[in-house]
Parts: structure tokens; C-alpha cells; sequence
């Protein structure tokens, strides 16, 4: 039912414009569709992305919130759980059903207590703590695991070109 | 593969087209009143028609509509000026379809165009084998009346497919201005409207040809008409959703109990017509099957497949159904209703759609929800969606899945259903029978089953197996591990190199991109101390309007839009001036360091 996926879309970017977490923007693309939205994302302080402003794509279907969206980053990206195409993967943004990787307990998977919100912050901690187990982007895993000042120096390049400072 | 042969082709422009159309049939409409003008035809007219009118022999005196007629009796009998009147016929059915799809729709998406083709192809394909292989027409003018009548039917089948897509999309979006709902349930009216009459057509029809000629062409039109009334009622349902929206602080109370109910009753409507469309469906196929008689032929094992595909449906559906009511008996047996205090007690909204809770069902991990949003989640997921608590349903879909065994490529089957591949050895009976292969293939979405919730047993295996391997990761195992579904199968792999840590599966084009991203990086990184910060001049951001950006939702769409806009940007320009002035200070230190 897309009635009522609509309503609840429009309480959560409500929400997200009047009380809107450190660092984060997300609302309808185009308001013609309501289920495109772009999401920016600040890179978490203290971190290889700090600084950054990664803008993301968030596609909801017209189940939404029976079903997760899903997210992809516009921008390039260099993340053990980013794939090379910007797509997302993690737990939150699975469907209790569909487990990619075979190994999630279904605790963290998708419900629809979730919110935009709550992925967005689940993204922050991602992009802070990779979780090196889920090989989404199997170069970023490994160079993480055994070569991190070199990622610390792709992130950098990463981080500059979101902000439109040359390398 | 007919549609890009189609593409290639220089199709005329539908100018240039209507144009020659035009310009054809006035060139025969000229032919013709020449033809009358010329007094023997007269004589020979007469001869044909028995002479029972005298005074039709003198061309002079013949008034408007008598003229008419006769050029019309004089093309009727000329082959070519019959086929350009079928040409003109054509021309106008395309120009209404323009023009309806300019007032309506405007531009259409992709997405709309891409359906809207594959239906046309669809179709066209089914027509075809219906009236040569099933119907087995021998005469050009039954071809020249079943295709008029399907052209008829299939413009209408297209303009209803695309008025749902577009209600689909309007559906996306709150500030749809009523001006295109009203257009596009006229349209649907219409379309209904017109299948209605329709049917009279193939009543009368069926009057002179038979029972069996009336239930074919009925069978179509229903089969229209049901699908047009399911958007319309679907169209009038989300209306009514919309304007509840908008309603939603009057007389809160009297809305919800109407609200309640309003799930399952859409929920019915929408079994209801799905089920009777798909019956249609399945008993119309039958009908061609059994009434061709002729078991063996190309026509027939594509109706088969038709067949098989729409039984499918129906069962699935079915499934769906019994899930649904299962779950929907469950709860209310073993969930009470909250009372009132509880509901006063929890002032939350309902954690599913963030609306008001009136009235709530409550679970045994005393977490409450509306009735329809708990029963739809469950429908899909037998758990608490607040804290995951397991909830004992025993749905008859999950005891499918239930039995221990690995099922991790249970949807696997399901998807082929979708698709069908049938392929035909020829030379497997007499060496000079061709062989071919047809696939069916069915555009559309469809939400996978329940895959089985569980994988805790294969999470146990992978990790037995990484005790004894750390060195490969646990998703490398879990994937042989679905393959092999055997501890000792696994191990044995590793221990004979088929089973290898994934840097076997990087892709080869992504390391030479990190090399050289790498070397440009090392390149740049050695100017990186002496460059000059000073030089990316930070515009001056107006960051006092941020707080007042942040802290209001407005009412109109286009300001919201423009808000958002201007928070995304002072987002980026903030941060990058925080950036610049970080690596200034840093690059400072670095010199004060050195001197």
C-alpha cells in the first residue's frame, strides 16, 4: 500500500528537518517521487573519512517500512562494506528473509521499527568501523586488515573529492 | 528480438504517415466518385443490385447521402481502397492513442514505455497464434474482423496498463495536483465504459456465431474490464487514503474504527480480483485447448505453458492467502487487544507506520500495534518487530521450509517459475524435424516467498570449519558450505586447494585503478607540505540561517524542496571550509616544526 509507505515517509523527513542528527541531510530528491531520496552523509570524527561529505541515493520500495530501501553512494567510495558500485551492505538494510552473506542473525536485520534515521546513523558507525567479515568490496577488506595507512591515504583522496578540493 | 528488428527499420514518422494515409484514401475516394460519375456504372450497379431502384439511374439527381453511399458501395468492392480505408482505420486508432496520450500522460518514463512495448509484443505474439493456430481462419475477411476486433481490444489493453502504471507513480507522491487524478479516472472510466460495450458487441456476436465464438471474445473483454475496475477501485481506495490524510485531526475517533476496518477490505478486493482475473485467465486458455483440438502443434504447447504459468499463479496466490489467514487467526486468538489503559500507558505511536494508536494488539512482549500493520509484518515474518522476540506461529508456509535440512537455495525455483524455456529436439525423432526453443518470459515483479529465516545450522558448520582454517573467511565457507552441505566435503576442499582465500575473486580491473589512484596519490602527497591553503579561497558561507533552516517544515512542497537544497549546500561548503582551515593549521605546524 503506497498510502500509507507515503505517510510514513513524510513523518520521517519531518523528523529528520526538524530534529536532524549531527552531520546528516536526507529528504525526497524530487518531491514528485517520494520514494528517491538523496541522504548526505558527514565522515565520523576521528576517522580516515573525517571531514567528508558522502552524498547517497536511498531507493524505498512501495512495501516500505515491510521492506528496507535500499542505499547506494553517489560519490566513489573505498569501503570493506561499500561495493565498487556505492551499494551499501549491511544488516539493517537486510530483509529478514535474504541473507547475502549466510552468517547474520536475524536480531540486526530489517524491521519496520527501523527509520532513515537509523540507518544513516548505522552507516556513520559503519563508515567508522568496518566490519571486515562481510567482503562487500574484498580489496578494501584486505588493505584494511594489512596495509591501513594506505586506505587512510585513499580515504583522504575520497574525502577531498566530495568536498570539491583537489588531489 | 522482432522488437529490435522493428527499431532498426526506418519507421515513418506519424506525420509523414497520417499524411500518406490521408492522401491514399482521398486518392481512392477520388477513383471512386469518378467511377459514378461515369453513367454505365449506373447500369452495372443496377444489374448488381437487382434494379429495385429506378430513379438512382439518372447521377445528377442524386442527393448528399445517396452519393455517399454509392462512392462507399464502389470502394467496398475495390480491394486496394479496402485496404486503404483498413490503413485509415489504423491512422485514426494511433492518432486517438497520441492524442489521449498527450492530454493524459504527457511525457511518459521509461519505465511506462518499456511496458507499454512488451505488452504491445505480448500481445501481438498470443493474438497471432490464437487466430491462425487456434480459430484456424480460412477466409481474409474473418482475418480482416478478428483483427480489427483485437487491435480494438489491444488499444484498450495498453491504455489500461498505462493508466496503472502512471497511478502507480502518482501514488509516490503527496502534491499530485487533483487535476491529473481527474484525468486519469475519466480515462479509466472510459476504458471501462467502452469494454462494457464491448461485450454487447460480442453477445450480439455470439448471437449469430456460436456459443463458442462469444465466450473467446467475452472472455478478453472481462478480462479487460475486471482489470480497469481493479485500478479504479485501487485509485478510489489511495484517494481515500490521501484525503484521511488530510482529515486526520477531525472526529479522530470515528475515522479509525473506519480505518481499521479498511485493511481488510482492500485486502479482499485486491484477492478478489487478482483470483477472478487469473480464473478468467486459466479457463479462457482451457477453452482454446480443449476447442482447437489440436494437441500437438506449436499453438498448443504454447497455451500449455500459458496454462502452466497462470496455474502457478493461482496456486501461489492461494498460498498467500491461507498465510495470510492463518496468521490473521493466530492473532487474534493468542494477542489480545490492549485495553485502554495500556494504550494510555504507552504514549508511543504505532512503531510500524508512526501514526496514532486508537486501538492496538498487543503481543506477549507487551510491545503494541495497530492490527493491520502487525498482521502485514507477520504475514512476511514470524517475529516481534520491536525486539525480535520469536512468536510461536506455525504458519503453513514456514512448516514448507521448516524441516532442518539446508534449503538456502529455496528461491531459486520460485524465480524460474517466471520464466519459461522450453526447447524442442526435432532430431531426436526424424533427422530433417527442426529443433527450436521459446521462451516465455513474464515482466513482472514478484516479492520472493519467505526465505527460511534460519541459517543458524550452517553458521555452526562454517564456524567448525574456520577452527580448523582461520585463515579463510567465513563467508568463502558458508558459500562452499551451501554448495556442499557437508562439514567433511568442505574441509576436503580446503585441504585440495578448491576451496581458496577470495583473493582469487577480486576483480582484475579494480588494482590497477588503486595502483595508479596510488602513484598519483605518492606524486601529490610530496608537494602536499609545501602547498599553499591559502589558495582555495573559501566562499563566505552564510551559516547564521542555518538554525532557522533547520527548525521548520513547510507546508508547501516547493519550499521544502528549496530548503533542503540550501541545507545540503551550506552542509558542503561548511564542511569543506572546516577542512581547509584544519589542513591550514596543520600545514602551519608543520613549518613551525621545521624552522
Amino acid at each position: 500500500m503506497a498510502g500509507s509507505a507515503l505517510r510514513r515517509l513524510m513523518a520521517e523527513y519531518k523528523q529528520l528537518t526538524l530534529n536532524p542528527p549531527e552531520g546528516i541531510i536526507a529528504g525526497p530528491i524530487n518531491e514528485e517521487n517520494f520514494f528517491e531520496w538523496e541522504a548526505l552523509i558527514t565522515g565520523p570524527e576521528g576517522t580516515c573519512f573525517e571531514g567528508g561529505v558522502f552524498p547517497a541515493k536511498l531507493i524505498f520500495p512501495p512495501d516500505y517500512p515491510l521492506s528496507p530501501p535500499k542505499m547506494q553512494f553517489t560519490c566513489e567510495m573505498f569501503h570493506p562494506n561499500i561495493y565498487a558500485d556505492g551499494r551499501v551492505c549491511i544488516s539493517i538494510l537486510h530483509a529478514p528473509g535474504d541473507d547475502p552473506m549466510g552468517y547474520e542473525s536475524s536480531a540486526e536485520r530489517w524491521s519496520p521499527v527501523q527509520s532513515v534515521e537509523k540507518i544513516l546513523l548505522s552507516v556513520v558507525s559503519m563508515l567508522a568501523e568496518p566490519n571486515d567479515e562481510s567482503g562487500a568490496n574484498v580489496d578494501a577488506a584486505k588493505m584494511w586488515r594489512e596495509n591501513r595507512e594506505e586506505f587512510n591515504r585513499i580515504a583522504e583522496r575520497i574525502v577531498r573529492r566530495t568536498l570539491g578540493i583537489p588531489t | 528480438m522482432p522488437v529490435i528488428l522493428l527499431d532498426r527499420l526506418p519507421v515513418p514518422n506519424l506525420r509523414m504517415y497520417s499524411a500518406g494515409s490521408v492522401l491514399a484514401l482521398s486518392a481512392c475516394v477520388y477513383y471512386a466518385t469518378q467511377v459514378i460519375k461515369d453513367p454505365d456504372w449506373g447500369a452495372v450497379a443496377e444489374d448488381i443490385k437487382d434494379s429495385n431502384r429506378s430513379n438512382a439511374s439518372v447521377p445528377l439527381g442524386r442527393s448528399m447521402g445517396q452519393f455517399v453511399s454509392d462512392v462507399f458501395s464502389v470502394m467496398i468492392r475495390e480491394p486496394i481502397c479496402v485496404w486503404t480505408m483498413i490503413n485509415m482505420a489504423f491512422c485514426w486508432l494511433i492518432l486517438v492513442g497520441t492524442a489521449i496520450q498527450k492530454l493524459v500522460f504527457g511525457e511518459l518514463r521509461v519505465s511506462e514505455q518499456q511496458h507499454l512495448k512488451d505488452k504491445f509484443w505480448n500481445f501481438v505474439f498470443y493474438k497471432f497464434i490464437f487466430v491462425f493456430g487456434i480459430i484456424n481462419v480460412q477466409y481474409i475477411d474473418e482475418v480482416l474482423l478478428w483483427c480489427s476486433w483485437f487491435s480494438l481490444l489491444g488499444f484498450l489493453h495498453l491504455l489500461s496498463q498505462l493508466s496503472k502504471d502512471r497511478f502507480e507513480y502518482l501514488s509516490f507522491s503527496p502534491t499530485t495536483p487533483l487535476w491529473s487524478h481527474v484525468k486519469l479516472l475519466f480515462l479509466l472510466t472510459a476504458i471501462f465504459t467502452l469494454s462494457g460495450f464491448m461485450l454487447l458487441v460480442s453477445v450480439f456476436v455470439g448471437f449469430f456465431g456460436g456459443f463458442n465464438t462469444f465466450a473467446f471474445m467475452s472472455a478478453e473483454v472481462v478480462l479487460l474490464s475486471i482489470r480497469t475496475l481493479h485500478v479504479i477501485i485501487r485509485y478510489a481506495l489511495h484517494l481515500y487514503d490521501m484525503r484521511q490524510e488530510g482529515a486526520s485531526s477531525v472526529s479522530a475517533n470515528e475515522e479509525n474504527r473506519v480505518w481499521e476496518k479498511r485493511g481488510p477490505i482492500a485486502y479482499y478486493t485486491e484477492l478478489s480480483f487478482e483470483l477472478t482475473a487469473l480464473i478468467i485467465d486459466f479457463v479462457h486458455h482451457l477453452h482454446m485447448l480443449v476447442w482447437s483440438n489440436i494437441f500437438l502443434s506449436m499453438a498448443s504447447l504454447v497455451i500449455c505453458m500459458q496454462l502452466r504459468y497462470l496455474f502457478h499463479e493461482i496456486q501461489r496466490r492461494y498460498k498467500k492467502h491461507r498465510n495470510y489467514l492463518w496468521v490473521r487467526n493466530h492473532l487474534e486468538q493468542n494477542y489480545p487487544m490492549a485495553s485502554s489503559e495500556e494504550l494510555a500507558d504507552n504514549s508511543d505511536n504505532c512503531a510500524i507506520c508512526w501514526e496514532k494508536m486508537e486501538s492496538a494488539r498487543k503481543l506477549p512482549c507487551t510491545h503494541l500495534f495497530h492490527n493491520t500493520c502487525l498482521l502485514s509484518w507477520l504475514e512476511q515474518d514470524t517475529s516481534c518487530p520491536t525486539c525480535r522476540l520469536a512468536l510461536n506461529i506455525q504458519t503453513p508456509s514456514t512448516s514448507r521450509i521448516d524441516p532442518p535440512d539446508l534449503q538456502v537455495d529455496a528461491p531459486q525455483p520460485q524465480r524460474r517459475q517466471l520464466n519459461h524455456f522450453f526447447h524442442f529436439d526435432g532430431s531426436r525423432y526424424v533427422s530433417w524435424l527442426p529443433s527450436f526453443s521459446v521462451e516465455v518470459s513474464h515482466a513482472q515483479l514478484m516479492r520472493q516467498d519467505n526465505a527460511p529465516a534460519s541459517n543458524s545450522q550452517l553458521d555452526a558448520m562454517a564456524r567448525q570449519v574456520q577452527q580448523l582454517f582461520p585463515h579463510i573467511p567465513i563467508s568463502t565457507i558458508i558459500n562452499d558450505l551451501r554448495v556442499t552441505r557437508s562439514v567433511e566435503i568442505t574441509i576436503e576442499n580446503v585441504l585440495d586447494g578448491r576451496l581458496v582465500a577470495p583473493t582469487m575473486y577480486r576483480e582484475p580491473e579494480v588494482v590497477p585503478a588503486t595502483n595508479r589512484a596510488m602513484s598519483v596519490w605518492q606524486a601529490s602527497c610530496d608537494t602536499d607540505s609545501q602547498r599553499n591553503w591559502d589558495e582555495f579561497s573559501v566562499e563566505t558561507v552564510e551559516t547564521e540561517d542555518t538554525s532557522s533552516l533547520g527548525s521548520r517544515f513547510s507546508k508547501s512542497s516547493s519550499e521544502r524542496e528549496k530548503i533542503l537544497h540550501r541545507r545540503k549546500e551550506n552542509l558542503i561548503q561548511s564542511a569543506r571550509k572546516r577542512y581547509i582551515e584544519k589542513q591550514k593549521a596543520a600545514a602551519a605546524a608543520k613549518v613551525e616544526l621545521q624552522s
